[in-house]
């Protein structure tokens, strides 16, 4: 199920609030878990057992884990096992074709069968969830949780199941325990969910027609164009999505870090990638950079260090070449960075730095959109060449010019500030009550009027 | 307001909301037929193991929920209100002009397409063995420029219907439109504000023009007796979905005269030209011979009338057929989006004349024309 659905604002959501609340807090979070697994068995009800699974699995390893280290005996190949068998479910699970076929192109594995296996939604979230529980047990970082209907809840919480942020347990292993639901952190939890739910339908998915409009069309103009478009769509789509799961998780009284802040004000990529998908470059650099030897063991180690995180980030991102090609480019990128410790880049005058960011990062996308490599260049070579973008096209880029403009502005800090100092007057207030009832309502109207609604995190 | 009184506002509201939308939707009848969309809506999804686990449940009851969400019609309007607010009429297929006039956007010109068409339009030509005419029906926003929103896509119906004609060759016979239509003092008059078709009174005007063309004559204008139907809402209104554009009168040109209608779907045949019971309907167009059908033949009774025309067609015809009639002893319409048999077997029954009459958007975007060949 996904939040910018019919099905889910008008059954899902006032069922799942109302058994909650309805039931006596003891029991919040096992009615939170029912929930949760009625939205991820939805659409694909098979792939509950693995759900199930993963939550019965690293329950247990993290049980034995906290034991093995309670008696003060080492608890690595507990560990070792957990990680293998939590990755082993992701490769299989998401990577299986995508293996097969490379191997593929080896001499004398032509004939290897490519097995078919739809991508369980989420898997690469939760997957992620479940591992860090299990390292920060491993690490003694928090204690393994007892309860497995406590931790299943925490697993499969239907608001960042399907499309992050990664949520590390030890971040709401208290909240999980005893949490006090208010009403102002449940308002709180509303305005920010319509204001996700305006960025994916309000702003994401237009945009996104947009460059569905752009990209197959020929010229220049339309190329640079669909380029922005498309840099666009994925920032509201993304941050749209973790702003509905984190106001969804205030709704049911949890507190998840936030995952997106205004990314393409960033001046470099180190900051960009501060600022881009927080949880995921937080798992990153905590279960794997670090453990690597991050940036203790000399600069060699440190740039292959980068490379390795970077190419993987990219793998799990898509069981696709393009995105291992997406995340060598910012390991480069990053390293560019450190060793020239923005030497050249910190003289240039700030505006250059962001339109010089934006343009890597624009560019970036491209590699990560286009699966395949001739289709890749072709695009890229319309961007350098006159423009011959049809008249027509160039009409419907007028249309949509507002739009554009008004999205490159919600994604500054901009618009945000203004908006504050406006509700801070003495009648803002009611602002507060009306601006989102307002777009609660056109999100309803452009969700009874599109068919254009695919959610372009499913992948992961 | 303070922080704590917007905040518990807003949880009331949300909660209202929450529980409206479910209640609503159970208590509110359920309609098979949206009537403004012209369209069947989505059937409830049947419960059984199969289509849950398949997930053919979870899309069918999306389908579902979207299809009758509480003031689903209303929403969709304000969709519209707001995208035209926020100016992004262009980016759909119908604008809404001045004059409260909905125009659909101009037709995509793919050459190649083109080239196809009417390199099959020539060889039925030849294979006819008799000259074969060809009469495009200009867009409303080509022909009304003034009633244009601002900053509209340029129409290039001109160099399009030129391009035709040069490529039209020595068979076939091009009948221009656009500049009758152009030059015409009740231009506003020639095409529907709530449709895309053009009316009685355009209609009128071209199949005038197309009979001075073949040496033969219609009706006077006076001769014609005017029926006005109020409360047409056609399928521009329909897809702009902006309700408060108000509704249109349609006119039946009665020439007092008696026709039998045969239309190859239904049996028997029908009295006169006009198919009443569409009046009833939001969209009446239909009333001119009963909409679209793959073969209609309108036979005059008036034992005087002479002489048998072939029309291969779009739904312009509907209208302009029962103009025709009054000129022939036999119309015969053909409408190659549902007429699966080769056209060329027709051939053997005789014509007098054979017209090719589409608008240009539809002869522009229809993929059947190419089967003429």
């Amino acid at each position: 199920m996904v939040f910018s659905s019919n099905i889910f604002l008008v059954f899902f959501l006032p069922g799942a609030l109302a058994l909650y609340y309805l039931t006596p807090r003891r029991h919040r979070n096992t009615a939170l878990l029912l929930e949760s697994l009625v939205f991820y068995g939805w659409g694909e009800p098979i792939y509950l057992l693995l759900m199930l699974f993963t939550i019965a699995l690293n329950y247990v390893f993290g049980l034995r884990i906290a034991q093995r280290r309670a008696e003060g005996q080492s608890a690595k190949p507990a560990l070792a096992w957990a990680v293998v068998l939590n990755l082993g479910l992701l490769a299989w699970f998401k990577y299986a074709g995508f293996l097969a076929r490379t191997l593929r192109l080896l001499p004398g594995l032509g004939a290897l069968p490519v097995p078919a296996i739809a991508l369980p939604i989420g898997i690469s979230f939760y997957i992620f969830q479940s591992l860090s529980y299990t390292i920060d047990v491993y690490r003694g970082d928090t204690q393994a949780q007892k309860n497995i209907l406590r931790f299943g809840t925490y697993v499969s919480m239907f608001p960042q199941l399907i499309a992050g942020p990664i949520v590390r347990y030890r971040d709401i292993a208290e909240q999980l325990e005893g949490r006090r639901e208010s009403s102002g952190q449940f308002a709180s939890g509303v305005t920010l969910f319509i204001l996700g739910l305006s960025k994916k339908l309000l702003i994401a998915n237009p945009i996104g027609a947009l460059w569905e409009a752009m990209r197959g069309q020929p010229g220049c103009l339309s190329a640079w164009a669909g380029m922005f478009a498309y840099t666009l769509q994925l920032y509201f789509d993304f941050s749209g999505y973790s702003d509905m799961a984190i106001g969804l998780g205030r709704m049911f009284g949890f507190e998840f870090l936030p995952n997106f802040n205004y990314p393409y004000i960033a001046r470099s990529v180190t900051e960009f990638w501060r600022r881009w998908h927080i949880s995921l470059s937080t798992w990153f650099r905590e279960y794997l950079y670090i453990p690597l030897g991050g940036n203790r063991r000399g600069l060699p180690r440190q740039l292959l260090n980068l490379l390795i995180v970077w190419m993987l980030t990219g793998l799990w991102h898509g069981a696709s070449w393009n995105f291992v090609l997406w995340g060598a480019y910012y390991a480069l990128l990053l390293m560019g960075e450190k060793l020239l410790g923005g030497r050249i880049t910190e003289r240039l005058w700030r505006p250059l730095r962001h339109l010089g960011l934006l343009l890597i990062v624009s560019f970036g996308w491209m590699l990560f959109y286009f699966e395949s490599m001739p289709e890749l260049l072709a695009f890229l070579g319309r961007l350098f060449r006159p423009d011959t973008t049809p008249l027509h096209t160039r009409y419907q880029l007028l249309a949509y010019l507002p739009l554009l403009f008004f999205a490159a502005l919600a994604a500054t800090p901009l618009l945000r500030r203004w908006a504050q100092r406006v509700l801070s007057r003495p009648a803002g207030g009611a602002l507060r009550v009306l601006v989102p009832a307002l777009l609660l309502l056109l999100c309803l109207a452009a969700l009874a009027s599109q068919s254009y609604n695919p959610f372009i995190y499913f992948r992961f | 307001m303070d922080m704590r009184q917007t905040d518990k506002w807003i949880c009331r509201l949300f909660c209202v909301f929450l529980a409206a939308m479910p209640l609503l939707f159970w208590l509110l009848p359920k309609t098979d037929y949206a009537a403004r969309e012209k369209r069947y809506l989505a059937a409830a999804p049947a419960l059984n193991t199969e289509n849950l686990f398949s997930g053919r449940f979870a899309e069918e009851a999306e389908a579902y929920a979207a299809d009758h969400l509480p003031g689903r019609d209303f929403l969709v309007g304000l969709n519209a209100v707001f995208e035209l607010a926020s100016g992004r009429q262009g980016t759909h297929t119908v604008w809404l002009g001045r004059n409260g006039r909905l125009l659909e956007a101009p037709v995509i010109w793919d050459e190649e397409k083109l080239a196809r068409d009417m390199a099959a339009i020539r060889s039925f030509a030849e294979r006819a063995g008799q000259p074969v005419d060809l009469m495009l029906v200009p867009s409303a926003g080509s022909v009304l420029p003034e009633d244009l929103p601002a900053l509209a896509e340029p129409y290039r119906d001109a160099e399009i219907l030129d391009a035709v004609r040069a490529d039209a060759g020595d068979g076939l016979r091009f009948v221009p439109l656009l500049p009758l239509f152009q030059a015409a003092e009740n231009r506003e008059a020639l095409y529907y504000r709530t449709d895309h078709h053009w009316t009685a009174e355009g209609a009128y005007c071209a199949a005038a023009r197309y009979l001075d063309t073949v040496g033969r004559e219609g009706p006077p204008r006076g001769q014609y007796r005017i029926i006005t139907e109020e409360g047409f809402r056609g399928s521009t209104w329909s897809r702009a979905a902006l309700w408060f554009l108000p509704a249109e009168p349609i006119e039946l040109w009665d020439s007092g005269r008696e026709f039998r209608v045969e239309i190859r779907e239904q049996e028997g045949e029908h009295a006169g030209l006009f198919y009443r019971e569409h009046l009833a309907e939001d969209d009446k167009y239909p009333v001119y011979l009963d909409g679209n059908h793959s073969l209609v033949r309108v036979r005059s009774t008036d034992p005087a009338a002479q002489g048998k025309i072939l029309v291969i067609r779009d739904s312009f015809a509907n209208c302009f057929g029962c103009f025709l009639a009054d000129a022939y002893e036999e119309v015969v319409l053909v409408d190659l989006r549902y007429y699966r048999s080769p056209v060329s077997e027709l051939l053997d029954e005789g014509f007098d004349q054979i017209l090719i009459l589409y608008s240009i958007g539809n002869f522009m975007s229809d993929a059947n024309i190419v089967r003429l060949e």
